[in-house]
């Protein structure tokens, strides 16, 4: 096998696997909230809590509200009453590395109030 | 003349004030791709508004919705889901499950999977996800399935009379069936023939029809850069590709790259977004006219 057909063979490989790497990589995040706060929880896809990484609160108009460090059990609560929250709110968690976020609508907030 | 009008002027305000009425009461049916929101729209005749919100420059598979979209389809009747993995935004909001529908549920054991890649990070150690090909409309069989579910969809809730539905079903199914006859035909000729796609958008379609498809990562539309076409050279060194699947028209440029490599250049929409003429069967129809013309040459 001369090098030409091995990097061929390597690229080729590589190409079928890059569609992979965007979905790969995944860094799941999920948001629950009440009447008093949002909690955000992080994890990557094994299961494994996010140890690191920064939760950013963004309001309906994507501007920052708050920027807080996630918990080392990859949990963070963000009261209700700190922000904004009259269009919604989107939480981003971004590790250095990876990032995600959860879209939390007025609806949401006002459903599980109610609940 | 004013005793005249204002009689006109109250049936005029009737009539309008009916039919804003009218549109507000039709129910709203949200799909992730443009081939269900296609079905949706056959299937329903105008007695629903079917969206698909995703602009058209955003890919819908990786579309980041805002508050207010997803506010919009909270509030929607049906959401039809493509399944197998499309459109990752989904699992990054809250919708209500009565109103969902996976229309990919039927042929799950049908997916493909994609190549696992090995990586770690943070204290994870090293691991590898698998994932799934989520381009299922690509083969006619499977949209028809799709079709089926978003019929049984809109039944089931009520939204439209049943009768009409299934009538109208299997009007579309029988243009699916025509097109999955055109494919046995037209793509026949191209088994064996190995081929590039630009994107790996073709998997449902290279399952079902015996084709021998590589992907690349391109960008719709651009031009390739210098370090791209090297490796294209090399794939097609390698592989003894003589055709090269675009999913848009590519720039005169591009084409002429590939032509210089040996490869034949055929435009086969991948219409996850609706196309700005014809529509779901009629291009999918010409870009297997398209394959057919290749296989010929």
């Amino acid at each position: 096998m001369d090098g030409t057909v091995i990097r061929s063979a390597a690229l080729a490989s590589l190409l079928i696997a890059a569609p992979m790497v965007a979905e790969a990589h995944q860094l799941v995040v999920f948001a629950s909230v009440d009447c008093e706060a949002v909690t955000v929880e992080a994890k990557f896809s094994n299961g494994n809590p996010v140890q690191q990484a920064d939760v950013r609160v963004l309001d309906g108009q994507n501007a920052l509200l708050v920027t807080l460090p996630i918990e080392t059990d990859g949990t963070v609560t963000v009261p209700l009453d700190s922000v904004d929250h009259s269009e919604g709110l989107l939480i981003e968690v971004d590790t250095g590395s990876h990032d995600n976020y959860w879209i939390v609508t007025p609806d949401d907030i006002a459903r599980n109030c109610q609940s | 003349m004013k005793v005249f009008l204002r009689p006109l002027l109250g049936v005029w305000l009737l009539v309008l004030s009916a039919t804003i009425a009218g549109a507000e009461d039709r129910p709203r049916i949200v799909a992730v791709n443009y081939p269900l929101q296609y079905f949706a729209e056959r299937l329903l005749d105008d007695t629903a508004e079917v969206l698909m919100p995703v602009p058209a420059a955003v890919a819908p598979s990786f579309w980041r919705p805002s508050i207010a979209d997803i506010s919009m389809i909270q509030s929607a009747d049906l959401i039809l889901l493509n399944g197998a993995g499309f459109a990752t935004w989904v699992d990054r909001v809250s919708l209500p499950r009565s109103k969902l529908t996976n229309t990919a549920k039927a042929f799950e054991d049908q997916f493909i999977v994609t190549e696992s890649i090995t990586h770690s990070h943070g204290d994870g150690g090293e691991h590898s996800h698998e994932g799934l090909a989520s381009y299922t409309w690509r083969d006619p069989l499977l949209a028809s399935m799709q079709a089926e579910a978003v019929a049984d969809a809109i039944i089931s809730r009520g939204l439209a009379d049943a009768q009409s539905v299934n009538a109208r079903l299997a009007t579309l199914q029988a243009d699916l069936a025509a097109l999955d006859q055109q494919a046995r035909a037209s793509l026949a000729g191209l088994q064996g023939v190995a081929m590039i796609a630009t994107h790996p958008r073709y998997q449902y379609l290279a399952q079902r029809y015996n084709l021998s498809i590589i992907s690349l990562e391109w960008e719709a539309g651009v031009t390739p850069n210098e370090a791209q076409i090297a490796d294209l050279r090399a794939l097609v060194a390698d592989s003894g590709a003589r055709v090269l699947i675009w999913e848009a028209a590519p720039p005169a440029e591009a084409r002429e790259v590939a032509s210089g490599l040996g490869l034949q250049n055929v435009v086969f929409s991948p219409l996850a977004h609706g196309p700005e003429e014809n529509d779901f069967v009629g291009l999918f129809s010409r870009s297997l006219a398209l394959m057919s013309d290749v296989s010929l040459r």
